[in-house]
C-alpha cells in the first residue's frame, strides 16, 4: 500500500498517514467498504467466470437448464481445441495480429514524427495545424464512416491489411502525447547535438527519440488496445471472412453450424486475454495514457 | 500495486512545476515536410476528403462516390419525415438519458468505494478497471449468452425466486435496449471509474478533516465537501459518456442486430443498415451522418458550457 501514500504530494502524504493509519479505518467502514467492494467484484468477475464455467464443460454436461452449475462436474479443455479446429480461431487471431502490429506501427512512428514537429519545429501554419488537429478529435468516425468506405474501395483497398489500418492509422490523443513528451525534454540536449553538427533528422533518431522512450511505450499500449478493439470498421471494410480478425469472426459463430455456447465461450475467452495480459503487466503505461487522452478529450 | 500511484499521475505533473518549455527551432524548408508529411497525406485522404464528401453527397441522391445527382434538401427532408428515423433517434436519446446517469453515479460511486487505504483495495481496484481494456464486440458476445433465457442472469433471478419464467432480455421488443444499455454501463465503469478515481486522489485532505472536527458525517463530507472538488471530472465523464452513447452500435449489433424488428435500433445501427450494404443510399446515408454530427457537436457544446460553469 506503500504505493498509495508515495504517489502524494509531500504535506498530504503526512495528512494521509495520520488520518488513514490502517488501524484507524473502522471496523464498521472495513465491513461495509468490503461487502460492497465483494459485491462490485462479483458483478464485474461474474460474466467472466461463467463464460470459463461454461467452457471447461464437457460435451456431456448441459450448459442450459436450470439451476445451472458454475463448476464443471467434468472438466475439459476440448472446447478450447474445438475453438482452433472446427472454427478458424487460429485465422483470425492472426488476422487480429497483423492488424495491430501494422496498426501500433503506424499509429507510433506517425505520432511521434507529428508530435515531434508540433513541439519542436517552427514552420508556418503550426498554430493552425494545431487547431485542427484538437478540432478532428472532436469528429466521430461514425461520421465520416460512409465516405471512408468509399475512398477505400476507390483506392481498391477492400478488403486488404492496409485498408483496414490505414483510415486509423494514427490517433490524434497519440499525437499529443508525443508532442507533450517531446515538449519536456531539455533544450540543451537538442542544442549539445546540434553543435556538434548533427542534421535534423539525426537529432531526432538519436538524441530526441531515446529521451521519450517512456511515452513512446504508452503510445504503443494505447495503439495495441485500440486496433484491438476494432469492430464497426473492419466489419465494414472486410468482406471476406478469411480476413476477419477475431472481434468480427467470433460474431459469426453463434450462426455457423457449430452453434455450441462452449466453444463461443471458449473462444471469447481466448480474445480476452491478450489485452488482459497487456493491461496487468503495462498497468502504468495504460493508466498514463487514458489519462492524457481523457484530459485531451 | 502500482495502480494508485499511476491514476494520479496527471494531476501531480499538473502540481510540479513544469520546466521551461524548450523552443521550437527554425530548420531547413524541408524539414517539417518530412515530419508532418505522412500524417498529411493520410489525413487528407481518410479525414478530410470523406468529410468533405459527407457534405457534398448529403445534399445528392449518389450511390457511389462521385456520383448521383444534386437533390437539394432532399435528403433531410426524407430523414425528418421517416418514421424509421425518428425510432433510431428516440432510441439514442433513451440510450443517454439511461446510460449516461447510470455510468456517472455508478463509476462515483465505485471510485469512492476504493478510494482508501485500505489493505486490499489495491487489488480490487485493478479488476474493477479491467472491462476497460476488453473489446467491446467481445464483452457483447459474452452478455448475448449471460442475458440468454438460459443465461446468467435468468439462472440468477429464478435461483432467487424473482422471476419464475426466464426473462425474454433480448427477445423482448421492451427490454432489448435496456440490455444494451446495460452493457455499455457494465464496460463504460471500468474506465470512467478509473478516471473519476484519478481525481479523487487529487483531492485535499485538509477541507475533510476540518469538516471532520466539525462533526460533519462521512455520507455529508462526501456529498458536500469532496464531490464538489471533483465536480469538473463529473461534467467530464458525462460528457464523455453522452458522446459514446450517440455513437453506440456495437452493442446492439451483437445483442440484437437491432431487433426484435427495429426496437434497439440506434442512429449509428440505422447509418450502417442505411449506407453500408452495396446498392444502398450513399447520399441519404450522408445525410443521416450529418444529422449524427449536429447530435454530437451540440451534446458537446451544451457539455462544455456546464463544465464551464462548474469549474468558476
Amino acid at each position: 500500500m506503500s504505493t498509495l501514500t508515495a504517489s502524494r504530494t509531500a504535506p498530504s502524504r503526512a495528512a494521509l498517514a495520520r488520518t488513514h493509519r490502517r488501524g484507524s479505518v473502522s471496523t464498521v467502514e472495513r465491513v461495509v467498504r468490503w461487502s460492497l467492494m465483494v459485491v462490485a467484484m462479483v458483478l464485474v468477475l461474474g460474466p467472466l467466470a461463467w463464460q470459463l464455467s461454461t467452457a471447461l464443460k464437457g460435451a456431456g454436461e448441459s450448459t442450459a437448464g436450470f439451476p445451472g452449475s458454475l463448476v464443471p462436474t467434468d472438466p475439459t479443455l476440448d472446447n478450447f481445441v474445438t475453438a482452433f479446429t472446427a472454427i478458424p480461431l487460429g485465422r483470425y487471431l492472426l488476422n487480429s495480429a497483423a492488424i495491430s502490429a501494422l496498426g501500433v506501427t503506424t499509429n507510433l512512428v506517425l505520432a511521434t514524427l507529428t508530435g515531434y514537429a508540433l513541439a519542436r519545429i517552427a514552420f508556418r501554419g503550426r498554430a493552425l495545424y494545431m487547431a485542427v488537429l484538437l478540432a478532428t478529435a472532436a469528429l466521430p468516425f461514425e461520421v465520416i464512416l460512409v465516405s471512408t468506405l468509399l475512398v477505400t474501395r476507390g483506392l481498391g483497398l477492400q478488403d486488404t491489411l492496409l485498408g483496414v489500418v490505414l483510415p486509423q492509422a494514427v490517433s490524434i490523443v497519440s499525437i499529443f502525447v508525443m508532442r507533450q513528451a517531446f515538449r519536456n525534454v531539455p533544450d540543451e540536449i537538442e542544442e549539445a547535438a546540434l553543435m556538434d553538427g548533427a542534421g535534423a533528422l539525426r537529432v531526432f533518431w538519436s538524441v530526441m527519440l531515446p529521451s521519450v522512450r517512456g511515452s513512446v511505450a504508452v503510445v504503443a499500449v494505447l495503439g495495441f488496445l485500440d486496433t484491438w478493439d476494432q469492430f464497426l470498421w473492419p466489419l465494414v471494410i472486410l468482406s471476406d471472412p478469411a480476413k476477419y480478425p477475431v472481434n468480427v469472426g467470433v460474431q459469426f459463430l453463434s450462426g455457423a453450424f457449430s452453434a455450441d455456447q462452449r466453444v463461443i465461450s471458449a473462444a471469447a475467452l481466448i480474445v480476452v486475454v491478450p489485452p488482459l495480459l497487456v493491461y496487468f503487466f503495462m498497468q502504468k503505461q495504460v493508466f498514463t495514457g487514458l489519462a492524457e487522452g481523457a484530459l485531451k478529450g | 500495486m502500482t495502480t494508485a500511484t499511476v491514476a494520479t499521475t496527471a494531476g501531480r505533473r499538473a502540481s510540479v512545476r513544469r520546466p521551461a518549455v524548450a523552443p521550437a527551432r527554425r530548420h531547413r524548408w524541408w524539414v517539417p515536410l518530412v515530419f508532418i508529411g505522412p500524417v498529411l497525406v493520410i489525413q487528407v485522404t481518410f479525414l478530410f476528403l470523406p468529410l468533405g464528401n459527407t457534405f457534398v453527397l448529403a445534399f445528392t441522391d449518389a450511390s457511389t462516390i462521385g456520383g448521383g445527382t444534386f437533390t437539394g434538401w432532399e435528403n433531410f427532408a426524407t430523414i425528418f419525415t421517416s418514421p424509421v428515423f425518428w425510432e433510431a433517434a428516440g432510441h439514442t436519446g433513451l440510450y443517454l438519458v439511461l446510460a449516461v446517469p447510470a455510468i456517472v453515479c455508478l463509476s462515483l460511486f465505485l471510485a469512492i468505494l476504493v478510494n482508501t487505504s485500505m489493505r486490499g483495495a489495491g487489488i480490487v481496484r485493478p479488476i474493477l478497471f479491467s472491462p476497460l481494456v476488453m473489446p467491446m464486440a467481445v464483452v457483447a458476445l459474452m452478455f448475448q449468452y449471460v442475458l440468454s433465457s438460459d443465461g446468467l442472469l435468468n439462472q440468477v433471478l429464478r435461483g432467487l425466486s424473482i422471476v419464475t419464467e426466464p426473462v425474454g432480455f433480448l427477445t423482448s421488443s421492451r427490454l432489448a435496449l435496456l440490455s444494451a444499455v446495460l452493457v455499455t454501463v457494465w464496460k463504460g465503469c471500468g474506465l470512467y471509474t478509473l478516471i473519476l478515481l484519478a481525481a479523487l486522489q487529487n483531492v485535499s485532505r485538509e477541507l475533510d478533516q476540518a469538516a471532520e472536527l466539525d462533526g460533519a458525517s462521512w455520507l455529508r463530507r462526501t456529498w458536500s465537501v469532496t464531490i464538489p472538488q471533483i465536480r469538473g471530472t463529473v461534467v467530464l465523464v458525462a460528457i464523455l459518456s453522452a458522446i459514446a452513447a450517440l455513437r453506440v452500435f456495437t452493442e446492439p449489433f451483437v445483442l440484437t442486430g437491432g431487433g426484435p424488428g427495429t426496437s434497439s435500433t440506434t442512429m449509428v445501427l440505422y447509418l450502417f443498415t442505411q449506407g453500408i450494404s452495396p446498392g444502398t443510399q450513399a447520399g441519404f446515408a450522408s445525410a443521416v451522418s450529418l444529422v449524427l454530427f449536429v447530435a454530437v457537436l451540440l451534446v458537446s457544446a451544451v457539455g462544455w458550457s456546464v463544465s464551464r460553469r462548474s469549474n468558476r
